[in-house]
């Protein structure tokens, strides 16, 4: 039964700083613009926050530093994808190359000996009743994170003008801008929402969970986030599902040992990332992508 | 006397130094219709883009009810009171009808639902203008569509309404009522300016007409002093008596108009029961989603006649067109050219066959308009022109290059990009490749004319004739009525993926029944 809640809980806990930056990333993709910078813009955030909560000893100020680093990220992508109309595949990938560069070099050059080492970051919240459920047991950042993430998921829904304005860009871009909406301005809107939320996802890994930096700490975790996105079809809750679902199949190689399932360790390692290129394949006939996704817009003429 | 709705004063606008507009002059009153007229490429839609924001005139000047206009985005057009039905569906397809019509009203977080209702009460009740605002558009059939454009328009009251060609895919009891709810718009007190190629739709709707020619005004007035003649002239500098009858239909005039006779070949029974040059029996395709496309198509072409296929965009024609051309499987019959079963063959085995195919988008589908004309040309032969084993240009280019002069190609020459060519030539390359095919038993022409001006027309359907002369058996598949009418003696009607008909082209209720036929009215 323990181990089950251990599960449970290890799942959540995996699945927080991955549902963060999908639900930016959903906005995004939504007005067409692909981010596979997204591992990057986390990792980058991730080093920040590091860097920034080692410096002030202040985990507040810390996360204020991720996501800094992550409006900038996304400023530079917004820039990229939306006024060069730049190629977004190749923008992500040549992104995340850099990002893994520069916070890898950034990290034995600005940390120094503190490489690796603890500095001031996040407990789980004591809040009385909360505090006593496993798998509510997150830190404060987790709740403001998960908080703005029901805020995204309201503002951006259907029923909002925000919303619509979202689908119908993303949809046709030119359409949209025939009937008098600011196509430009919306994108990068989004886009800086998707470096706000990875922002935040990096410094909830970073601070909350780990404590410390270490080369490509991210792991994938930017990638997951992607494909939870396609696996959610490009709606909410459905990419809540799998965020959860990949958090647990991540928690699997932790608990598994001690449910007495003896699997090797390198199959419960790669087990999330091809559960996810499941979900995809099987998924992909069937998606409804944003007809205009990684479609960059320019008025004709 | 008042000021006018829209006052264009010499406005001008080139692109890469071609001439779009020059010092184009134009006075739209309040509560009129007023036509704008020309052949395609004369520069219609420019004029529709620049009072729509989509550019800024490099010259001149305009004003919108007396106060100085120089919209920078169509926003800021919207924001002026000033209103346009695109030329192509401007409707997000995957969003309802409300959701579409909500759109234009910008970030806001709530949406006015309240309000969208009660315009849409008031837009029922005063154009009788209806529609039910939980539908998603995809699900909508086209005319629909274009009736919740127009009252996309309509919900933002404006005080001019901009339609650019707006009827090209409706049938034609669904552009009469377009025309009437111009008519109706205009009644209310607000200026209409309705961009056509049709003559016909002008004398139904318009008040008043501006000519274009070459993006420059050819002439103009109220209609009461312009008669239909005069409009002819002033679109194509030629005077209307010379003007071949297919020409004339392709601007819309009824042939009685001209009083001039429809020369097509005809064909006795006997003729007919020869070897088919194209059989189709009971052919149908299934989409990928599964819904039937074509629904047990069965149709024979003898050799030298033409056929035509009429019908409103999207009821199955543009897929019998890529099952043609062997772009979409077959799920059940036969498709034979020339007495060979070509059903399951390759693209390849139908061009040996003598199976010619001008798809309908000729850009994407049927030419490669990043290499050179040449290349264009004799691609689907490349085994004529090697030597040693690699290709020689040279004869290439002499092959292209004689093609380019027997149809009167404007090009560059033979290493030309087909991108640099205009539409017409580049359809004029596409037809000259298809037509060489030795033997040319077959050629299907989707959409031939669509985008050309009036000389690219008649070259066009010059060849098509030449080429039903020489034996070989022609489909022509068109959304343009008269021009079927004109071209073929027998007209079928594609109408949710089966073919109704034949109409015989000589009849003297061709037209209205074929109309019929498109809209479904009469099965």
């Amino acid at each position: 039964m323990s181990a089950v809640v251990d599960l449970l809980a290890g799942g959540v806990t995996m699945a927080v700083p991955v549902l963060v930056a999908a639900s930016g990333e959903l906005v995004s993709e939504r007005t067409g613009i692909l981010n596979l910078s997204l591992e990057g813009m986390v990792l980058t955030s991730a080093f920040a926050a590091v860097y920034g909560s080692g410096q002030t000893d202040s985990p507040v100020l810390g996360t204020l530093c991720g996501v800094l680093a992550g409006l900038v990220f996304a400023g530079g992508q917004a820039v990229l994808s939306v006024t060069v109309r730049a190629n977004q595949m190749i923008v992500g990938i040549a992104a995340n190359t850099l990002a893994l560069g520069i916070t890898s070099y950034g990290s034995r050059v600005l940390l120094g000996d503190a490489q690796g080492r603890t500095v001031p970051g996040f407990q789980p919240l004591k809040v009385p009743l909360l505090h006593d459920i496993p798998v509510l047991r997150q830190s404060g950042l987790a709740y403001v994170a998960l908080a703005l993430v029901v805020v995204l998921g309201v503002l951006g829904s259907r029923r909002t003008g925000l919303g619509l304005a979202l689908d119908a860009v993303g949809a046709d871009a030119a359409v949209a801008d025939q009937a008098g909406l600011p196509v430009r301005a919306v994108r990068y809107g989004a886009v800086l929402t998707t470096g706000l939320m990875a922002g935040l996802a990096g410094a909830q890994l970073a601070l909350s969970e780990v404590h410390a930096f270490t080369d490509n700490m991210t792991s994938g975790l930017g990638y997951l986030a992607i494909v939870a996105v396609i696996a959610g079809r490009w709606r909410m809750v459905p990419m809540m599902l799998a965020c959860l679902f990949f958090g647990v199949a991540q928690a699997l190689q932790f608990t598994a040992p001690a449910m007495g399932v003896n699997l090797p360790v390198a199959i419960l390692v790669v087990s999330p990332y091809l559960i996810a290129l499941l979900a995809v394949s099987g998924l992909a006939g069937r998606s409804r992508a944003p007809a205009a996704l990684a479609v960059p817009f320019v008025r004709k003429g | 006397m008042s000021p006018a709705a829209l006052e264009i004063t010499s406005i001008g606008k080139t692109f890469g130094g071609v001439t779009a507009l020059d010092a184009v002059t134009l006075r739209v009153q309040a509560g009129t219709v007023h036509c704008v007229l020309g052949e395609n490429g004369a520069g219609k839609t420019t004029l529709c883009d620049l009072v729509y924001g989509n550019y800024r005139p490099d010259t001149g000047s305009m004003t919108l009810y007396g106060e100085p206009y120089a919209p920078a985005r169509p926003a800021e057009a919207l924001a002026a009171g000033v209103a346009m039905v695109h030329q192509h569906f401007s409707l997000v397809p995957t969003m309802t009808v409300a959701e579409n019509l909500m759109l234009g009203d910008g970030l806001r977080l709530r949406l006015p639902r309240r309000r969208l209702e009660a315009r849409l009460a008031a837009i029922a009740e005063s154009y009788d203008l209806r529609v039910e605002p939980d539908t998603v558009v995809a699900d909508l059939p086209v005319g629909i569509r274009q009736q919740v454009e127009i009252i996309k328009c309509l919900v933002r009251d404006p005080r001019l309404l901009l339609l650019d060609e707006p009827t090209g895919v409706l049938a034609p009891a669904e552009i009469d009522a377009l025309l009437t709810t111009c008519r109706r718009i205009a009644a209310a007190g607000k200026a209409v300016v309705l961009v056509t190629h049709k003559l016909g739709e002008v004398a139904a709707a318009g008040d008043a007409a501006t000519v274009l020619r070459n993006g420059r005004v050819a002439g103009g007035g109220p209609l009461s002093k312009l008669p239909t003649r005069e409009l002819v002239s002033l679109m194509v500098a030629r005077s209307p008596a010379t003007l071949d009858p297919l020409l004339a239909a392709s601007l819309g005039l009824a042939p009685a108009d001209l009083e001039t006779t429809v020369p097509s070949i005809r064909l006795s029974p006997q003729d007919r029961r020869k070897k088919a040059a194209l059989r189709l029996s009971g052919v149908t395709v299934v989409r990928g989603d599964g819904t039937t496309a074509l629904d047990g198509v069965s149709l024979t072409v003898a050799p030298g006649e033409i056929v035509g296929i009429a019908g409103v965009e999207g009821n199955g024609q543009s897929e019998l067109a890529a099952v043609l051309g062997g772009a979409l499987p077959v799920a059940a019959g036969t498709i034979e050219v020339g007495g060979a079963d070509l059903t399951q063959a390759p693209p390849r085995r139908r061009t040996e066959a003598g199976l010619g195919v001008i798809p309908e988008d000729r850009l994407l589908d049927g030419c490669l308009p990043g290499m050179t004309v040449a290349d264009n040309l004799c691609l689907g032969r490349l085994s004529e022109f090697r030597r040693f084993g690699l290709l020689n240009r040279r004869a290439m280019d002499r092959a292209a290059t004689a093609v380019l002069t027997d149809y009167a190609v404007r090009a560059a020459g033979p290493r030309a990009p087909l991108r640099s060519l205009s539409g017409g030539n580049q359809q004029r390359v596409v037809l000259a490749r298809e037509l060489a095919l030795d033997p040319l038993v077959c050629l299907l022409a989707a959409q031939p004319t669509r985008g050309l001006d009036i000389g690219a027309v008649d070259a066009i359907v010059g060849r098509l004739r030449a080429a039903a002369a020489h034996g070989a058996g022609i489909l022509v598949i068109s959304s343009e009525l008269s021009e079927l009418l004109a071209l073929s003696a027998r007209v079928y009607v594609c109408y949710r993926g089966r073919l109704l008909g034949p109409v015989d082209s000589d009849s003297p209720t061709a037209r209205d029944d074929l109309g019929r036929l498109m809209s479904g009215t009469d099965s």
